[in-house]
């Protein structure tokens, strides 16, 4: 019983210790994915877009985003870059993240647009939209009932994956919890409230997810999409 | 004249969809096209308001000259209004939205003048109490009518319609046919593309038969649908009558 008891009260106090550190955790995420969806959202139009050198200029930045591992984009530009010119650790970090997730979205974006049946483009052609006026009024908002669903994904794998950023001695959760563990020897008590605290905050979104895909949902839309 | 085209050839790769047609339409003509599927008869109508690309010839819409470069597409389809086979109304936006949002964007009304024309077109088209409603809480001819409302309120020129009444239940081509009667009568210049020879035969005031991307016969209703001339003509008119 005192075994139990010592246990919970140990757990409890590297709860509390950690929480403190997850408002970092969760500042990378946001600003990475603010970085990401103007990013994404850019190339993802620019890899549709009717100019070829437009499209030939975002298939490579999704291409070659995509084919580097995040960890050694962090070190290529916190490191690499961070020789050239002065960055803060924390910009570095989510400047790697949001240019990675941003190649993720675009697909996601590219998908989302190219989903919405081809007579959507000509209705709004036909009545004199140009075609920026027609992404902008009628595509996008369609996509974004598509798009919604794949991009809290994202936001999710966004947020587990601001964790890497510790490498370069961001103070987020992670990093906090490594220094615990080294200071203290409680290495399994530690990750394990580590990994309940991402948890927690990934479960959250999803269930914020399930929400914001009913709020964006139109009475009757889903059943008839083509019919429209 | 208001529109017309000189031996406009469009094509799809190997295949030539329209193949040299030349016609000349007159301010308030209602022009009615027919012929089998795979003639090109809506892939001429869609080169008419630059849907579709031109590979030679031109076309020229109240003056304005529509070549392969498509310089000036933009300004042509302020002129031309289109109705779709599938309407292709914009479903996460109501009737009345639908109606509004190129009048706004493109003409650049205020709301309340966008909205008090969509109003009136769509008391007009008999659906005044459906302003708030979306498409898909529609049927079929409602949504026609909402998507001739939607053309009408740029002030085209022209108006083309493409097989509108095809994808309809029986039951509601008639009222959308009455729509489109009622436009011929008030004056507007119209190309159509149906199936609906009754239609031809009471609105049109020249019918254009296609064949193979070419125009095969033209004239009033009467010389074509009467007293058909080509051979190819007659066959079809006994298959669709």
């Amino acid at each position: 019983m005192d075994w139990l008891f010592e246990q919970t009260a140990t757990l409890s106090k590297i709860f509390f210790y950690l929480v403190q550190t997850i408002h970092l955790t969760i500042l990378i995420t946001i600003v990475s994915y603010v970085i990401a969806l103007a990013l994404g959202l850019t190339f993802g139009v620019a890899r549709i877009w009717p100019n070829k050198l437009v499209r030939v200029v975002a298939a490579t930045y999704v291409n070659t985003l995509r084919g580097i591992p995040l960890l050694v984009l962090i070190f290529f530009i916190y490191f690499g870059l961070g020789k050239i010119i002065d960055l803060e650790r924390f910009w570095a970090g989510v400047i790697a993240v949001g240019i990675c997730y941003g190649a993720y979205l675009a697909e996601v974006f590219r998908a989302g647009i190219l989903a919405i049946e081809h007579g959507q483009h000509e209705a709004a052609l036909s009545l004199g939209m140009t075609r920026w006026q027609t992404l902008r009024h009628v595509i996008l908002p369609q996509s974004v009932r598509i798009v919604v669903p794949p991009a809290a994904n994202e936001f999710i794998a966004c947020l587990k994956d601001s964790s890497l950023v510790s490498i370069i001695g961001l103070r987020e959760l992670t990093r906090a919890g490594r220094e615990y563990a080294s200071d203290t020897f409680l290495d399994f008590q530690t990750w394990l409230v580590v990994g309940l605290l991402y948890l927690i905050m990934t479960l959250t979104l999803t269930r914020f997810v399930h929400y914001l895909e009913k709020k964006v949902a139109v009475a009757g839309y889903g059943a008839q999409k083509n019919a429209g | 004249m208001l529109v017309e085209t000189r031996d406009l050839v469009c094509r799809f790769g190997d295949i030539i969809a329209v193949d040299g047609v030349s016609i000349a339409v007159d301010k308030g003509e209602v022009v009615v096209i027919i012929g089998p599927s795979g003639s090109g008869k809506s892939t001429l109508l869609r080169c008419l308001n630059a849907l579709e690309e031109i590979h030679s010839g031109e076309i020229t819409i109240d003056g304005i000259k529509i070549d392969k470069h498509h310089h000036h597409i933009h300004e042509v389809r302020l002129e031309v209004g289109m109705v779709f086979q599938h309407f292709h109304l914009f479903p996460h936006l109501t009737v009345l939205e639908n109606v509004n949002l190129a009048q706004i964007v493109v003409r650049k009304r205020s709301f309340a003048k966008a909205t008090e024309t969509s109003r009136e077109l769509l008391s007009k088209v008999g659906l005044a109490d459906k302003i708030d409603v979306y498409p898909a809480q529609l049927s079929g001819g409602q949504k026609q009518r909402v998507a001739i409302a939607r053309a009408l309120a740029m002030n085209p020129k022209v108006m083309l319609f493409d097989e509108a009444t095809s994808a309809l239940d029986p039951e509601m081509v008639g009222e959308v046919l009455a729509v489109m009667k009622e436009l011929a009568h008030s004056g507007m210049t119209m190309l159509v593309v149906t199936h609906e020879i009754s239609f031809a035969r009471e609105v049109a005031d020249r019918v254009l038969f296609l064949d193979n991307g070419k125009l095969v016969e033209s004239g009033s209703p009467e010389e074509l649908l009467v007293n058909p001339r080509h051979p190819r003509l007659r066959e079809f008119l006994s298959r669709v009558l």
